[in-house]
């Protein structure tokens, strides 16, 4: 195929300019605006690969929390309201974001979805992010936490192909854990794969069919909301 | 993915940091770090696309360059490559502390000669 762009013709000196000039910097901004606005509000950003259980884990997590911490959850989806009346029906407070078909949400649309739900008195904000181990991981959401599910389904060899969400994770939740007996995963050789790409990060298994480990995922959540109201206090 | 968005994003730069200037670049250099989740061939694809679609800028090259992933290692105190996506130092001690890798910038602009 001919190049109509061809620098074959061109000659003489060329001015040139060295320089660093940053892409996708506007996101850095809002999210940094959205930290300034949720000051009190601890702000967990949930990724996963479509269908590893995030919206399940936030009704059930909800469900557990609801006596305990007045939690709230802004869901991305390409398309479809049906994330957020599914967790409406189960008590949730939610709001969709439709993303239009983009692959990730961006700080803007959290921004912009903070003025239509309601975060009078609320202790804890999710964000459900588009079902997608790439993209989401580039576009920081003003989150304090970002939490990544892996489903034993999905096979323990996902870290290290996905390495900038892993890097990038607080904790990284074996979703799932019910099937353990069935299908051809290593909790220990995901770990192992996971701190290979971050030393730092925290693994817990987790069921919402029989109920294993959701206490463990409460407590972490109670404890950083904890802290993050603390850091709020002192900034005061 | 989001390439368009990033193309995008090199033009609404340029044109904020060039303004009228930017009708005379010739070429745009970006350097994209590995951990970027940046594929060259669809960045240029995209960009591509994008210069298809508007005329000014018909005339303009891309150049994308990748960098690898560098850490630092704490306990040796220096740098090292990242490969195979293993985040640990030749000594054994894993590191998250990333030099170079996540980085995504403009980093070159050559102008037509006038």
């Amino acid at each position: 195929m001919s190049n109509p762009k061809s620098l074959g013709n061109r000659v003489g000196s060329l001015e040139c300019d060295n320089t660093t000039l940053h892409l996708l910097k506007a996101n850095d901004f809002v999210a940094k605006a959205i930290r300034e606005r949720l000051k009190d509000v601890c702000v967990i950003n949930v990724c996963s690969s479509p269908g590893s259980g995030k919206t399940t884990l936030m009704q059930e997590t909800g469900k557990r929390l609801a006596s305990k911490l007045n939690m709230a959850v802004l869901v991305g989806d390409p398309e479809t309201e049906r994330d957020a009346i599914r967790m409406r029906e189960a008590g949730v407070n939610a709001l969709q974001i439709v993303t239009g078909g983009m692959c990730h949400i961006e700080a803007q649309m959290i921004l912009q979805a903070l003025d239509h739900i309601n975060l009078e008195g609320v202790d804890v904000l999710f964000i459900e992010n588009v079902g997608n181990l790439l993209c989401p991981s580039a576009f920081d959401l003003g989150e304090d936490y970002r939490v990544t599910l892996l489903a034993t389904t999905e096979g323990d060899d996902k870290p290290k192909k996905y390495p900038r969400m892993f890097l990038t994770s607080e904790l990284m939740l074996v979703s799932k854990s019910d099937l353990l007996p069935y299908v051809p995963f290593s909790v220990d050789a995901v770990t192992q794969d996971a701190r290979e790409v971050n030393p730092n990060i925290e693994v817990q298994t987790i069921s919402t069919l029989n109920g294993e480990g959701i206490d463990v995922w409460c407590e972490w959540i109670e404890e950083k909301v904890k802290l993050k109201k603390e850091k709020a206090a002192l900034a005061e | 993915m989001h390439e368009l968005s990033i193309v995008k994003d090199i033009f609404s730069t340029l044109e904020e940091h060039y303004q009228t200037k930017i009708n005379d670049i010739q070429k745009v250099q970006i350097t994209a770090g590995l951990l970027s989740n940046v594929q060259p061939i669809l960045i240029q694809n995209a960009f591509d696309a994008f210069i298809h679609d508007n005329e000014v800028y018909n005339d303009m090259d891309l150049e994308v360059v990748v960098n690898d992933i560098i850490a630092h290692c704490d306990n040796c105190d220096k740098d090292f490559k990242v490969e195979f996506h293993r985040f640990v130092c030749s000594c054994g001690t894993p590191s998250t502390n990333i030099v170079q890798g996540n980085e995504l910038f403009i980093s070159k602009v050559i102008f037509k000669q006038s």
